[in-house]
C-alpha cells in the first residue's frame, strides 16, 4: 500500500506549508499593530485579523499534530498490553476519531451556514468563512486519523505517533 | 444523573484506549449530547466559542520563541554562566545544572525542552567530572520542572484564561514559587554532594563571571522583555509573545550567529503544531466544560466535598493529592484543562483565592512530569544518561520530597504566590 504512505506523505508537507502560512499571517497581523501603534496611526482589522489567522493555524495544525503526537493521549494502559492488543486499541481509537469528526462535518457545516448572517465588524468578512475553521479542523482530524487507520491495515504504519526526532542540544 | 455517567464513562473508556484526551472530550460529548437529545451543533458552537478567546493567541509566540532561543546557541551560554556563579561550591555541576534550568525557565515555557537541552548538555558533562549517571539525570528532571513555573509558561497561561486572571498575574504569580522551588532544590543537591563527596570546580575569578553573564545576557534580557512587555501594559500578551520570537530570531541568528536560518521555517512550523495540538485541546475542552458547568458538576463537586469536611486544610490536601495522582498519568495541560474549573469551585469554597490556587495547580502537575509511569522529563534524561527508568527514580526521590515540600508550602501560604502580582497590581 504504497499509495497510503504517499497521500499522508504528500498531505502532511501541504498541511506543513500552510500552517506555517497561517502562523506567519498571525505574526504579521500583530507586528503592523505593534508598529502601528508606536507611529500612532494602529489600523483596526489588525485584532481581528490575528484572530482568525490563529483559528486557521489551530484548524489546519490539529490533524498534523494527532501525526506527531502533539495531540497527547494517556498511552501508559496500553503500553502495557501485549503488542496485538494493543495494536488493536490503537486502530479502534484511530477510528473512534475518525468517526467522530466525520460524524461532526455536517453539524459543523450548519455553524457554518449560520456564520452567513454575519460579517465581521472590522475586516467585513462573512462569518461562514471564520466559522469553517471549525469544520476545517474538524474535517482534517478526521482525514489523518482515518489515514492512519487505513495505514495501520496496510501495514504501513504502527498507529504510534510518528517519532518526533530529538533536537541537538546546541 | 445516567446522563453525566454516559459522559462520564465514555471519557474514561476513551482515555483508557489511548485515544487523544481532545478527541475523548469530543467523544464524551457527543455521546452526552446524543443521550439527553440536545441538538449536536453545539459541539462546533461551543468550539468555536472556546477558541476565539484572546489570551489564547499568546500561546503560539511563546511557543515559537522558546524554541528559535533553544536552537541558537543559548543552552551553552547559560551554563557556562550558571557554572562561574556556583560551580565552585561542593556539588557544583548539580548546582549548575539547577541554576541553568530556573534561567532557561524565564526563556521557555515547557519543561521538556529544558530537560531534553540542558540534560545534553550537564548529562554528559557531570558523568564526566565524577558523578553518577543516576544522580546526574535526576537533578536535571527535577530541576526541569521549574520552567512552567518561572514566567513564561503556557500552563499559566491556561489556567489564566481558565480563571480569567489576567497573563501577567498569573507570570508573576509563579515567581517567588519558581525562584523558591530552585533554591530548596539546591539545598538538598548540596546536602546529598557533601555526604556523598561530589566534587566541585575551581573558582574561575570574577573575570569568567562578567564575561559569561555578557554573553548569556542577551538570552536572559528575553525575560526581562517579557515581563516588563506584560507588566507595563505597553503591549498585550500575544504582542509581547510575538516580539519576543523577533527578539529570539534576532539574537540567535544575528548575535550568537548559531541559529540555522535554513531551519526556521520548520521552527515555526513545528511551534504552529504544537500549539495547534493544545488549541484542538482547549476547543474540544470547552464543549465538555459547557455540560459540566450546565450539569452543575462543580457545584455537586464542592458540595459532596464540604459535607466531608469544611477544614481549608483538609480540603487543599485533597485537592493536591488528586492532582498529584492525575498528573502521574495524564500530561500537565490537559490535566488542567479537565480539573481546573471544577476544582476551582471547591477551592474558593473554602476561601482560597483564584490566583493561589491557580498557581499550586500548575506547581503540583509539574511534578508529575518526573514520577513514573508517565513522567515525560524522567524518560528525557533516562534517555540522555542511557540508564534504565529505575535508578533513576531512586535517584529523584529527595528531590521529589523537596519539590512536594515547596508544593505544600505554596499551598498553604497564600503570600508567596500573591503577594508579588499585589504589589504590582
Amino acid at each position: 500500500m504504497r499509495h497510503v504512505e504517499t497521500a499522508l506523505r504528500l498531505l502532511t508537507a501541504l498541511f506543513r506549508a500552510l500552517v506555517g502560512v497561517a502562523f506567519l499571517a498571525l505574526i504579521a497581523a500583530v507586528l503592523i499593530q505593534v508598529v502601528g501603534r508606536t507611529v500612532g496611526r494602529s489600523p483596526v482589522w489588525t485584532e481581528e485579523a490575528s484572530r482568525f489567522a490563529l483559528l486557521y493555524m489551530a484548524a489546519i495544525g490539529a490533524g498534523l499534530a494527532l501525526r506527531t503526537g502533539d495531540l497527547v493521549g494517556v498511552d501508559v494502559f496500553t503500553e502495557l498490553l501485549p503488542e496485538r492488543l494493543s495494536w488493536l486499541l490503537r486502530l479502534v481509537s484511530a477510528g473512534l476519531v475518525a468517526g467522530l469528526c466525520l460524524y461532526l462535518l455536517p453539524m459543523a457545516w450548519r455553524f457554518v451556514e449560520v456564520g452567513g448572517f454575519q460579517t465581521s465588524p472590522a475586516l467585513g468578512i462573512t462569518m461562514s468563512a471564520v466559522h469553517f475553521s471549525v469544520f476545517l479542523m474538524l474535517a482534517l482530524l478526521g482525514v489523518f486519523a482515518a489515514l492512519r487507520a487505513v495505514a495501520m491495515l496496510a501495514g504501513a504504519s504502527d498507529g504510534r505517533p510518528e517519532a518526533v526526532r530529538p533536537e541537538p542540544p546546541r | 444523573m445516567t446522563d453525566v455517567a454516559v459522559l462520564l464513562a465514555v471519557f474514561a473508556g476513551g482515555l483508557v484506549i489511548g485515544m487523544p484526551v481532545a478527541a475523548t472530550l469530543g467523544l464524551a460529548s457527543l455521546a452526552y449530547i446524543l443521550f439527553t437529545g440536545l441538538n449536536p451543533v453545539v459541539i462546533p458552537q461551543k468550539m468555536y466559542a472556546g477558541l476565539d478567546v484572546f489570551v489564547l493567541l499568546s500561546i503560539p509566540g511563546f511557543i515559537l520563541a522558546g524554541n528559535l532561543m533553544n536552537r541558537g546557541g543559548i543552552t551553552r551560554r547559560i551554563v557556562r554562566f550558571a557554572s562561574a556563579v556556583v560551580g565552585w561550591i561542593r556539588g557544583g555541576l548539580g548546582l549548575t545544572n539547577i541554576s541553568a534550568s530556573m534561567l532557561f525557565g524565564g526563556i521557555t515555557g515547557t519543561a521538556v525542552a529544558d530537560a531534553a537541552s540542558i540534560g545534553g548538555v550537564m548529562i554528559p558533562g557531570m558523568t564526566k567530572a565524577g558523578y553518577p549517571a543516576d544522580f546526574s539525570a535526576a537533578v536535571t528532571a527535577a530541576s526541569s520542572t521549574v520552567g512552567p513555573i518561572i514566567p513564561p509558561s503556557v500552563p499559566m497561561i491556561i489556567v489564566g484564561s481558565l480563571a480569567g486572571i489576567s497573563v501577567g498575574q498569573m507570570f508573576v504569580a509563579g515567581a517567588v514559587p519558581g525562584i523558591l522551588m530552585g533554591l530548596a532544590m539546591m539545598v538538598t543537591c548540596y546536602v546529598i554532594s557533601r555526604r556523598r563527596g561530589f566534587p566541585r570546580q575551581e573558582w574561575q575569578g570574577w573575570g569568567e563571571v562578567a564575561r559569561s553573564v555578557g554573553s548569556a545576557s542577551w538570552a536572559l534580557a528575553m525575560t526581562g522583555l517579557i515581563i516588563y512587555g506584560l507588566l507595563s501594559g505597553i503591549a498585550t500578551p500575544t504582542e509581547t509573545a510575538i516580539v519576543a520570537s523577533v527578539y529570539a530570531l534576532l539574537v540567535g541568528g544575528l548575535v550568537y550567529r548559531e541559529l540555522p536560518w535554513r531551519q526556521v521555517p520548520s521552527i515555526v512550523i513545528d511551534s504552529a503544531i504544537a500549539s495547534a495540538g493544545i488549541l484542538a485541546l482547549v476547543g474540544f475542552a470547552n464543549v465538555f466544560g459547557w455540560i459540566l458547568v450546565s450539569e452543575r458538576i462543580p457545584q455537586a463537586i464542592a458540595s459532596g466535598v464540604l459535607s466531608l469536611t469544611e477544614s481549608r486544610v483538609l480540603v487543599i490536601l485533597m485537592i493536591n493529592l488528586l492532582l498529584l495522582f492525575v498528573g502521574m498519568f495524564m500530561e500537565t495541560i490537559a490535566a488542567l484543562i479537565i480539573l481546573f474549573v471544577p476544582l476551582l469551585q471547591l477551592a474558593t469554597a473554602v476561601g482560597v483565592e483564584p490566583l493561589h490556587f491557580a498557581t499550586f495547580a500548575v506547581l503540583n502537575l509539574m511534578i508529575g512530569l518526573t514520577t513514573p509511569p508517565v513522567g515525560v522529563c524522567l524518560f528525557v534524561c533516562a534517555g540522555i544518561a542511557r540508564l534504565p527508568l529505575a535508578p533513576v527514580v531512586r535517584a529523584i526521590l529527595p528531590f521529589l520530597a523537596t519539590n512536594i515540600l515547596v508544593l505544600l508550602a505554596v499551598s498553604y501560604v497564600p503570600a508567596l504566590s500573591t503577594w508579588l502580582p499585589s504589589m504590582l497590581r
